[in-house]
């Protein structure tokens, strides 16, 4: 029987949530994953500039109507931890623990 | 949401909200589709009756009406994009298709003129409004779209044999099946999903 090992960066709940969230949209404001993922702007700053230096999400900062803006999206480095990490999950559940 | 280790079951059920919480986060008011849908119904039949009842008065060239419309939208998008936090794939998408449409329509509709093709630019046109209405349908999932670009088709198949002022009111058909009814429908949903978001 043989596990993969989780990718520590996605198993946490607010980064995992974060990159679910960006997989299927092209891009997000920072206001908008916090009302989403219930956390607090601290927190989730945290947990995005640990997902940024992993090179899992790209953030951009602009200006809208005066106002700052933070723009994330996923990166294809993020899309691809993603895919390897759902694929880990499955072969935890799978009773022999293989790929299918 | 807090910091603990998450099951893999858990972790499964947090990917699956997540993914759907995002799907329901988009939203199409319906305004451009209201907006260009009556425009182009109110243009065409004007030019109908124009052309079929002697002495039937408008103050301008009622494809003028299109530049308000122009200007209308422009400031409805630079309203919507003040409220919108996200972008999804398929918009994106979606805006290429109609931005191609425009220039296909513009260049169908100019270059028809310049060549005098008269009533035969119909038909073509009608066949062009099908083709981002029913992509939209289809990517959407909204039928009411897809339905009106199936009925654009149709029309245009007809309007080869009708070639003469009737086109026209083929075209204003075609425009209140392909956007104004579906615009209307996703404008109540649009008001209806705000009110519930916000307890209105």
């Amino acid at each position: 029987m043989e596990f993969k090992e989780l990718d520590p960066i996605l198993h946490a709940p607010l980064r995992l949530a974060v990159v679910s969230l960006l997989l299927s949209v092209k891009e997000a404001e920072f206001t908008f994953i916090r009302e989403k993922t219930n956390s607090t702007a601290g927190n989730l700053s945290v947990q995005i500039t640990k997902l940024k230096d992993a090179g899992y999400i790209d953030v951009t900062k602009q200006f809208k109507d005066n106002y700052p803006l933070t723009l994330c999206k996923i990166t294809p480095a993020g899309l691809l931890a993603f895919e390897s990490y759902v694929n880990a999950l499955q072969s935890y559940m799978r009773p022999n623990g293989n790929e299918l | 949401m807090e910091e603990k280790q998450l099951t893999e079951k858990e972790s499964l059920l947090l990917i699956s909200k997540m993914i759907s919480t995002a799907k329901k986060s988009y939203y199409e008011s319906g305004t451009g589709a209201m907006l260009w849908g009556f425009t182009n119904c109110i243009c065409f039949s004007v030019a109908y009756l124009q052309e079929k009842i002697k002495g039937f008065y408008f103050p301008f060239n009622p494809f003028l009406l299109m530049i308000f419309a122009f200007i209308i939208q422009f400031y409805f998008e630079k309203k919507e994009r003040k409220f919108k936090e996200v972008t999804s794939h398929h918009e994106e998408a979606l805006k290429y298709i109609w931005s191609t449409f425009g220039i296909s329509v513009f260049i169908l509709t100019v270059g028809g003129g310049v060549a005098n093709i008269g009533y035969s630019v119909f038909p073509p046109l009608l066949i062009i409004f099908a083709i981002p209405t029913f992509i939209t349908g289809c990517i959407n999932k909204f039928i009411p779209m897809i339905i009106g670009g199936i009925i654009c088709w149709l029309l245009g198949i007809a309007a080869f044999f009708m070639i003469g002022p009737n086109t026209y009111l083929l075209t204003a058909i075609g425009a209140f099946f392909a956007w104004v009814i579906p615009g209307i429908i996703l404008r109540i949903r649009f008001l209806r999903s705000r009110n519930l978001q916000y307890g209105v």
